[in-house]
């Protein structure tokens, strides 16, 4: 990982999704990983003071540049959402772990919410590049929560869920995701903590299940995105662990991909304090 | 209009068009391909760190057991990706050192060392025994800002430091973290995240929240338990380059006592920190908001250890100089200015305090004048260095600290926000003795203090 200055080459806003901003930082993007995040400062004082955390929507390599979608919940977000063509941005990054798509994968299943979308859509664009067959699904509020699915890979399959009904299916994405498990090998999911606590919800069963389930072994499998809020984001402060099976983990180091099976939820939100193995 | 209609779905089967195989081997030429275009496209980018090297590998998140276990077992995954700043270290450490050793100082770079000459030191000599060192032509680093200007100063009573900048506890981890980012070994000292006899899990979420200029933090001094600590760091903070102060936490005298028995001999440890102080923790605020307590902690500690012993002060306590006046009777070589301020934000949406312990410290440029405020008070009332915390960002945020009377400062929250803030202090003080014609930063110690031919000067002789 590296500290960067990256310029920004243009911003557009995405309906109520937040802000897409394609960053030139050469140097992170020939590094970077579907999953991972960049640590970005919002200012050059200390009014905000923290960085904020965000993932890569997108990677090119070849341009040198990286794509972030960023919803502006506050003062960090609302200034680096304000961000123009030719401003500098304080960047560290690449951080924490990344997807990990099997060699013997064909089907892939990604399933995001909200600003989830971001890793989800890299790994689409990757996997469908790779020949595999891809399959996203994506859940929000309305038709304004949605990614638009002209910017997806034509390759890659859209199926999208609205809680109002705006648009697709009614309902969430574990609504639509049963029918896809049994086709898909592989599963990953980003998204806001209840969503996936929902998907871990659906691997339980799957689990305690003793009949054949199809696409048992993909829920069992499954790589998820999570979010904790951080400080350093290098590992250093603590501020962002979660539980899991084997004990601690830090979101910015361990995390924030992490096997599905070792995230340990408590009514819709991370368990908090655990033991050290 | 931007939305389609999902697609129609693929084909189901399997079978694919190529085989699985074709099309791994073809992915794998391209990726090739994309990592040469990628690498060439680099030449001449404004990369910050471009001597980096090869790109990231990708980390699968599937080892998380593995990850954790093997930290546990002593192989620091972090530590072994040597980035420039740890090949730097590991170079420096490797030449022993002649040079005379404050007698008190300990041993740097091996565990147990008989004689003084076999001493791989990193400590700065006094400044006497440093005038022949200026022609050793390894140590002189010419391109670093800092090198051939006297920066070094007497950080704790027996504790000579190449220059007064360390990071402060909890806020560096243990120091091979950001050594990925930065050439730690260009810093004075490093202290490490505070240390208890057993592994502590930490505080419930959240840990940490933001405030105007600063943060509050509330995370319940996790650590794996000082024994696991002395086994899985001693060997990198050797090849760091750095000397390491740990921090202690504890929750009875004794608990202080064991951590340093079990620290003690660990390689590039040179001194103790006490964090009597810790706001976070259950009965953690005792030590040091007594006079009486915090006294008969340091005694204990120094009993135990020939290493110096720093006490880091609480803003909390009642009376804070009459602490600092105890724990200087009770032996202590030096006293950290200042811990982290009690504090609490209130979520308002869910009418409860944002961190899950309801209060925490508040660290950064909010508690700065606070911090220089106490630092000035207590080096009017004792006569050890003091080394001064709280809120410093850059370098004239550290001259305050000097001006006010400290000898040496940590800087910790705003490193999360730039990782590069210790080391533009250096480069900045570095520059302050330049341009104002001083023989050494230690002109500078206790400068704003009213009477400065007074016990606050007389220590950086
Ligand atoms: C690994 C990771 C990847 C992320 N990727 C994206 C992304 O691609 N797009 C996107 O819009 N958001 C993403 N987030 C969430 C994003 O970091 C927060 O929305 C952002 O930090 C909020 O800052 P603010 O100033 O807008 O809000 P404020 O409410 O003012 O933030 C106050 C403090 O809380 C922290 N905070 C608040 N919400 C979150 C949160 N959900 N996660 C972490 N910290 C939070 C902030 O960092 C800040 O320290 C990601 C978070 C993590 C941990
Ligand atoms: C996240 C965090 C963790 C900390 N952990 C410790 C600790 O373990 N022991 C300790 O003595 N001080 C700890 N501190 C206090 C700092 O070392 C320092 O004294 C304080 O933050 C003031 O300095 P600053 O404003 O430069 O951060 C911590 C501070 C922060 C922000
Ligand atoms: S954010 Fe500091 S350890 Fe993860």
């Amino acid at each position: 990982m590296i500290l960067e200055t990256g310029r920004v080459v243009s911003t557009e806003t995405v309906a109520d999704l937040g802000t897409v901003l394609v960053v030139s930082s050469p140097g992170i993007a020939t590094r970077a990983h579907a999953g991972q995040f960049v640590h970005v400062r919002p200012g050059d004082r200390f009014d905000p003071l923290l960085r904020r955390p965000y993932s890569f929507n997108g990677i090119d390599r070849k341009r040198g540049e990286i794509e972030l979608i960023v919803k502006p919940l506050g003062e960090g977000g609302e200034w680096i959402a304000e961000r123009r063509g030719g401003d500098p941005l304080d960047l560290l990054g690449p951080l924490g772990t990344s997807f990990v798509v099997h060699r013997a994968t064909t089907h892939l299943l990604l399933v995001a919410g909200g600003t989830g979308i971001a890793p989800m859509k890299v790994l689409a664009e990757q996997a469908a590049a790779a020949g595999r067959n891809v399959t996203l699904i994506m859940g929000g509020r309305s038709i304004h929560h949605l990614w638009p699915a002209h910017r997806l890979p034509p390759a890659v399959e859209y199926v999208t869920t609205t809680e109002d009904g705006s648009f697709g299916i009614r309902g969430r994405v574990t609504d639509a995701m049963p029918e896809y498990l049994s086709w898909a090998d592989q599963l990953c999911a980003c998204g806001p903590w209840p969503m996936l606590a929902a998907v871990g919800r659906m691997r339980d069963e799957a689990a305690r299940s003793t009949s054949v389930i199809a696409g048992r072994d993909v829920l069992l499998d499954a790589q998820i995105a999570v979010e904790q809020h951080m400080g350093c984001a290098m590992g250093v402060c603590r501020a962002c662990v979660i539980v899991t099976a084997h004990g601690n983990a830090r979101v910015c180091r361990e995390g924030p991909v992490l096997s599905l099976g070792d995230v340990r939820f408590e009514g819709g939100e991370p368990a908090t304090v655990g033991v050290i193995t | 209009m931007p939305w389609r209609r999902p697609r129609k779905h693929v084909e189901r089967a399997r079978d694919v068009d190529r085989s699985v195989e074709e099309m791994l081997q073809q992915k794998a030429e391209h990726a090739e391909e994309d990592e040469a275009v990628d690498l060439a496209a680099l030449d001449g980018a404004s990369v910050v760190e471009a001597a980096m090297g090869e790109p990231d590998q990708p980390q699968p998140p599937s080892e998380l057991a593995t990850k954790l276990g093997e930290a546990v077992a002593g192989v620091d995954l972090e530590s072994e990706a040597a980035g420039p700043a740890g090949a730097r270290g590991a170079r420096s450490l490797g030449r022993g050192s002649s040079r005379p050793v404050p007698a008190d100082a300990g041993t740097f770079g091996q565990a147990h060392s008989s004689t003084p000459s076999s001493r791989a030191s990193l400590l700065a000599p006094s400044p006497a025994a440093s005038q022949d060192e200026a022609s050793d032509p390894l140590e002189v680093v010419v391109s670093l800002p800092e090198a051939g200007i006297d920066l070094q100063v007497e950080a704790a009573r027996g504790l000579w430091l190449k220059n007064p900048v360390m990071t402060a506890s909890g806020t560096f981890g243990q120091g091979t973290e950001y050594a990925e980012l930065i050439d730690v070994s260009r810093l004075g000292a490093i202290v490490n995240k505070g240390t208890t006899v057993h592994a502590r899990p930490g505080n419930p979420q959240y840990r940490i929240a933001e405030t105007p200029s600063g943060i509050l933090n509330s995370i319940g001094l996790e650590n794996p338990g000082a024994e696991a600590v002395a086994k899985r760091y001693g060997r990198a903070w050797a090849e760091l380059g750095v000397p390491v102060i740990v921090n202690v936490a504890g929750y009875s005298v004794e608990d202080y006592v064991t951590v340093v028995r079990e620290m003690e001999g660990t390689p590039g440890v040179v001194a103790y920190e006490l964090n009597v102080s810790c706001p976070n923790v259950k009965g953690g605020m005792l030590f040091g908001m007594d006079p009486g307590l915090a006294a008969e902690v340091t005694r204990a500690v120094k009993a135990e250890t020939g290493k110096p012993v720093i006490v880091k002060l609480t803003p909390n306590a009642p009376d804070v100089v009459a602490v600092a006046r105890a724990c200087e009777e009770a032996g202590a070589d030096a006293l950290t200015s200042i811990n982290t301020v009690l504090g609490m934000r209130i979520d308002t949406k869910k009418r409860r305090p944002v961190l899950g312990t309801g209060s925490g410290g508040l660290s950064g440029p909010a508690i700065r004048p606070i911090a220089v405020h106490i630092t000035y008070q207590v080096a009017q009332a004792v006569s050890i260095p003091i080394i001064g915390a709280g809120g410093i960002t850059n370098a004239a945020d550290a001259l305050e600290f000097l001006m006010a009377g400290a000898s040496a400062v940590q800087v910790g929250t705003a490193t999360f926000a730039d990782p590069l803030a210790p080391i533009k202090v250096v480069e900045g003080l570095a520059a302050y003795v330049r341009e104002n014609g001083l023989s050494s930063i230690r002109d500078i110690i206790g400068a704003a203090q009213a009477k400065r031919d007074s016990a606050g000067t007389e220590y950086a002789q």
